[in-house]
């Protein structure tokens, strides 16, 4: 606190408090950086990107436009298809998956408990390894030959033979999710508990000496006061797990036989590895009307509950 | 300075360290008269960046490297040789195409130069030399480097896929030898499944494995994706039965081999869980390394295992699909003439056949006069690979080799079609239908 | 109500303890301490199974009968010897920590910046902004690539380390913004107006009163940074191509995969020895993480 007296005695007005009291001119100032870095490298890139998908663009030579084609092609494509299924059922499941096992895991890291801090520190471990070498990992305990798990569950009796992970199509879809949904809880669960810490206790106390359960409190209290923070995790939660792209390509790379294709593994196998760049272009800016509907979906659906903390809409 | 020493210190750790010696000191004396009569004298201050896909065998990667070596000894240019695994080297060489800057030569496989001929350098004259004084070029190696009737890239290596069986597993199936046909080998699948010693081939997206036997089994019964003029005829009866055979192997198969790349087979091969794979020698060499280690287990693969060459057909000849490595410079190079010069060095006899040796016939040579080459005598069961280059069907099959194939075959166009038969995925009339619809869009 | 007659006692004369009464250790071990050892477990595995296979020696790792999989009584050192000493990990470890701290500290400015006009400044379209800025994750990296390699081209920057640092920002700028956004507006504004009123700067108040207060909240975001930029594979695959200026990420994968041989033992010491550096800083700063995030919820 000592420090801002030390601002408010030495300041005196000048041409430079004229200047700081037009506040478009300041805002923009400070939005600078920021925006120099999203225009040069996002938005110019970005339209460079559309652009290029209303062309036939090939690796290694420039296209020339050829209007909605790539559009058309991909529309009546099976496997365009596929992939559109499974990146929506990829996305609505493991964030589904998420967001429950993320919120049970907070409500729990919130009672008291020993060695909390350790036991933040040893959740959040998922998050920081580095997806590509989890997902060798995990591609290791799916192996359809080696697998720790199969030999696991075999030594115990439960089954014969080894469990194909990765070759069965839906088995593989199972994998991916649970792969990306481990990857995913902690970072959910430590924002959720963060959210859960802000809810006061007194409320609870008020709510137990009128007899509420435990059930109750939790839909009654807890929940319609996380929903501004739920609202905001889930959407870049919902986000991510859209555009995921490293996890699919390292364990499956769509396989088997598309499966698992996300929009995003195909875009890059189309416009890289088949080298066909103006289709490529066109999978991934279908993209985008499915992540604005997602976000509309997570970000105004639940925050139409905002009202009930008090404060207005923002 | 101490990361210099570093690599060096990786690249000298070779078993051949006394062989290497006196080699390096003959290849000093040969280089410097090489470098005299070389007809492509490299610019002054000249110095290359080549990259290359990531050996799959140590002490090839040593012999190239020796020969780098050389070649700066010789020329004074210096080669910063820079690996990626396999299947990032097309997206390495399309981004510095696209960019215009990057490396001065990829090195990479089958159709890489075709996606982007006109950034190319022209390399022709290198080309005729070398096929003047080598006997000239096979027919294979001439489809994979012209492109509108000039040399664009060298196809300097082909790699040998052939089928790796454990000769102690298929006698226990009642037979000696790989049969030679297409029906006997599906029968041989058969007895290895019902003496639970399994085979497997991969169906995963295994670029090189994958590809390998889905092309073999679809052209062996004469299905082929397009015909001479690239006019898609993948509808066809043969490929009916094609996959009708393919679905009945796939039913022999070890389970898991739809989640297989090319690393599955080589794993499950050498632990003994799977009897019959395709891949290139490059298991028979880790047996072999593991051996001279010690490895008792390596050992007894290495005695155990052999290779044998594709059965044929009902389209009555071989149909195999080998890998070919071609070499290509790339028209943004500021050092064309170094490019051309290390090119012919490659492929000097003085620096060819100990390159050649020190691969252990993981690679093939596609110049005729290297069939007296001293590898091919070194291990009888090696011998069978000397002639992949002359027998290979190219990338496109009967058609063209170029954009398109290669499209076709990143797209997994044929793997996916017949992946989806084998799991069940889609019946062969609606597996042949989406591939037959990919590959117009492809090849329109 | 039945629980009224203790409930009634207790809270009568024990305020502090709050609902404490209602935790005894048997109903805690059925629903907290058992599911949360589950969770753990299976949250832990991958991890655990990666540190086992590092430390094992090369014939024990496929040999799942003889030897059991989940642990080793031959722990041997050679995957790790042969990561530090015969490969050039330590410059992929250094590379990754100078690219990942430099792009976490640009961003970091650009957010603070960007945070503090929008909360605080309320030029004209300010809301607007702040969602927009959202958007920018509505373009992912894995279609961004191919025409950003003609960028960073353009500028000059490929294969050097500052095509990482000048690009990761893009990703790292929304959630920083949001995260120091939300503990901005957790700041009493009246600090401000006095300041203000006696004549200090924009810029005098940032730095002197916000930033200061803000800490926690500016760990947390460095913490979420560091670990995008740790984490980011694609832009750093495309965009660097010589073998010493790679990050860990994509060197690991190529390094220790011989063409179609995956040499899993070093693979594993690779990502054990990769992740270590972020653990740690975690284990540090963990405690800051939660609290700035609960700053950065209380909106």
């Amino acid at each position: 606190m000592s420090k801002i007296g030390q601002v408010v005695s030495t300041r005196s007005k000048g041409f430079k408090s004229a200047w700081s009291d037009n506040k478009n001119l300041i805002g923009s100032l400070f939005m600078l950086p920021a925006a120099a870095f999203l225009i040069l490298f996002l938005v110019y890139p970005l339209g460079l990107g559309i652009w290029l998908s209303f062309t036939d663009a090939r690796i290694g030579r420039t296209g020339v436009f050829i209007g909605l084609e790539n559009y058309e092609w991909i529309v009546m494509d099976p496997k365009f298809h596929t992939a559109v299924f499974f990146t929506i059922f990829y996305t609505v499941v493991a964030s589904a998956a998420k967001f429950a096992i993320g919120l049970y895991l907070a409500v729990l890291l919130n009672e008291r408990l020993p060695f909390k801090a350790i036991l933040r520190a040893i959740i959040l471990i998922p998050f920081i390894v580095p997806t590509v070498l989890s997902a060798i990992a995990f591609w290791w305990i799916y192996d359809p030959q080696f697998s720790v798990v199969s030999w696991s569950l075999r030594e115990m009796g439960w089954i014969e033979g080894n469990i194909d992970f990765l070759g069965d199509p839906w088995n593989s879809r199972w994998s991916v999710i649970f792969a990306n949904v481990w990857r995913g809880v902690p970072f959910i669960a430590i924002s959720l508990l963060a959210g859960l810490q802000t809810v006061p206790a007194s409320l609870y106390e008020a709510a137990t000496l009128d007899g509420a359960t435990p059930w109750q409190m939790f839909v009654k209290i807890t929940y319609p006061l996380l929903t501004p923070i739920i609202a905001v995790v889930m959407t870049f939660s919902v986000l991510f797990t859209f555009t995921d792209f490293q996890l699919i390509k390292v364990l499956t790379n769509g396989g088997p036989a598309g499966a698992t294709e996300l929009m995003a593994t195909m875009s890059y196998n189309t416009a890289i590895l088949g080298g066909r760049i103006g289709e490529g272009a066109a999978v991934s800016t279908a993209m985008v009307p499915f992540l604005l509907g997602a976000i509309m979906v997570s970000w105004f659906g639940l925050q139409r509950r905002k009202w009930q903390q008090g404060s207005s809409d923002d | 300075m101490a990361k210099k020493g570093m690599s060096r210190r990786g690249v000298l750790k070779s078993g051949l360290a006394l062989a290497g010696a006196s080699a390096a000191a003959n290849l000093a004396v040969f280089s410097a008269a090489w470098a005299q009569q070389n007809a492509w004298k490299p610019e002054a201050g000249a110095n290359l960046q080549l990259l290359r896909w990531k050996r799959f065998i140590q002490s090839e990667e040593d012999g190239f490297m020796r020969l780098v070596e050389a070649f700066t000894k010789a020329t004074g240019v210096s080669v910063k040789v820079i690996n990626e695994s396999l299947d990032d080297v097309q997206p390495k060489a399309s981004v510095a195409a696209n960019t215009g800057q990057g490396p001065d030569m990829f090195w990479g496989l089958y159709s890489l130069p075709h996606l982007f001929p006109s950034k190319c350098l022209d390399v022709t004259d290198v080309a005729n030399h070398l096929g003047k004084t080598y006997g000239g070029w096979v027919d294979s190696a001439k489809t994979y480097g012209m492109s509108g009737g000039k040399w664009i890239a060298l196809p300097v290596a082909y790699n040998g896929n052939v089928i790796n069986y454990r000769q102690s597993m298929i006698e226990k199936a009642g037979f000696k030898t790989v049969p030679g046909d297409t029906a006997g080998f599906l029968e041989l699948m058969k007895a290895l499944k019902a003496k639970s010693v399994p085979g497997g081939f991969a169906l995963g997206r295994a670029s090189g494995d994958g590809n390998a036997w889905v092309h073999w089994a679809l052209w062996s019964h004469g299905a082929n994706l397009v015909d001479e003029n690239d006019k898609v005829i993948i509808n066809s009866p043969e490929t009916v039965k094609a996959l009708e055979y393919t679905k009945a192997l796939s039913e022999t198969f070890i389970s898991g081999t739809a989640s297989w790349n090319d690393s599955f087979n080589n794993k499950a091969f050498l632990t003994g869980a799977v009897s019959l794979t395709n891949n290139g020698v490059s298991i028979y060499a880790a047996a072999k390394s593991g051996a001279a280690k010690g490895e008792a287990n390596m050992k007894e693969v290495m005695d155990d295992m052999n290779h044998a060459l594709w059965p044929v057909g009902p389209a009555g000849k071989p149909t195999e699909f080998h890998i070919a490595y071609p070499l290509m410079a790339m028209k943004y190079t500021k050092f064309p003439n170094a490019c051309k010069a290390f090119m012919t060095f490659l492929m000097d006899a003085k620096n060819y056949e100990p390159w050649l040796d020190s691969a252990v016939a993981y690679l093939t040579h596609p110049l005729n006069a290297y069939d007296k080459a001293p590898v091919w005598g070194s291990d009888p069961k090696l011998a069978l690979v000397r002639d992949v280059a002359k027998r290979t069907l190219t990338a496109g099959g009967r058609g063209s080799v170029g954009e398109r194939a290669a499209s076709a075959l990143a797209d997994f166009v044929m793997l996916d079609m017949v992946a989806t038969v084998c799991t069940d995925r889609a019946t062969i009339k609606d597996a042949i239908s989406m591939a037959e619809r990919q590959a117009k869009r492809i090849y329109r | 109500m039945t629980k009224n007659n203790s409930v009634s006692s207790v809270a009568l004369e024990d305020h502090s303890e709050g609902m404490n009464y209602l935790v005894n250790l048997p109903r805690q071990t059925i629903t907290v301490y058992i599911p949360l050892f589950l969770i753990t477990t299976v949250l832990l595995f991958p991890f655990y199974w990666m540190t086992v296979t590092a430390i094992k020696p090369k014939a024990h790792l496929l040999d799942l009968d003889t030897h059991n999989p989940f642990w080793t009584w031959e722990p041997t050192l050679e995957h790790i010897t042969a990561l530090l000493f015969e490969t050039e990990y330590p410059n992929w470890l250094w590379n990754t920590m100078f690219i990942s701290v430099s792009a976490t500290v640009l961003s970091l400015i650009a957010s603070v910046f960007a945070a503090y006009a929008i909360t605080r400044v309320r030029f004209s379209g300010a809301n607007a902004v702040g969602g927009m800025i959202f958007l920018a994750y509505l373009v992912p990296p894995s279609i961004l690539f191919i025409p950003l390699s003609t960028v960073v081209y353009q500028y000059g920057l490929f294969d050097t380390p500052f095509a990482l640092i000048l690009t990761y920002p893009t990703i790292l700028i929304p959630f920083s913004t949001w995260l120091l956004m939300g503990y901005f507006k957790s700041i009493p504004y009246e600090l401000e107006e006095c300041a203000l009123v006696d004549g200090a700067t924009r810029w005098q108040i940032l730095t002197r009163i916000i930033v200061p207060l803000a800490i926690p909240g500016l760990i947390s975001a460095s913490i979420f940074s560091l670990t995008l930029c740790w984490n980011e594979f694609i832009y750093a695959l495309t965009f660097i191509n010589s073998v010493e200026n790679k990050t860990v990420p994509v060197a690991i994968v190529s390094a220790f995969t011989d063409g179609d041989q995956y040499r899993w033992g070093s693979l594993m010491a690779g990502s054990l020895v990769g992740t270590l550096p972020l653990v740690i800083l975690y284990a540090f700063f963990v405690e800051h993480y939660v609290s700035a995030m609960t700053g950065a919820v209380k909106e």
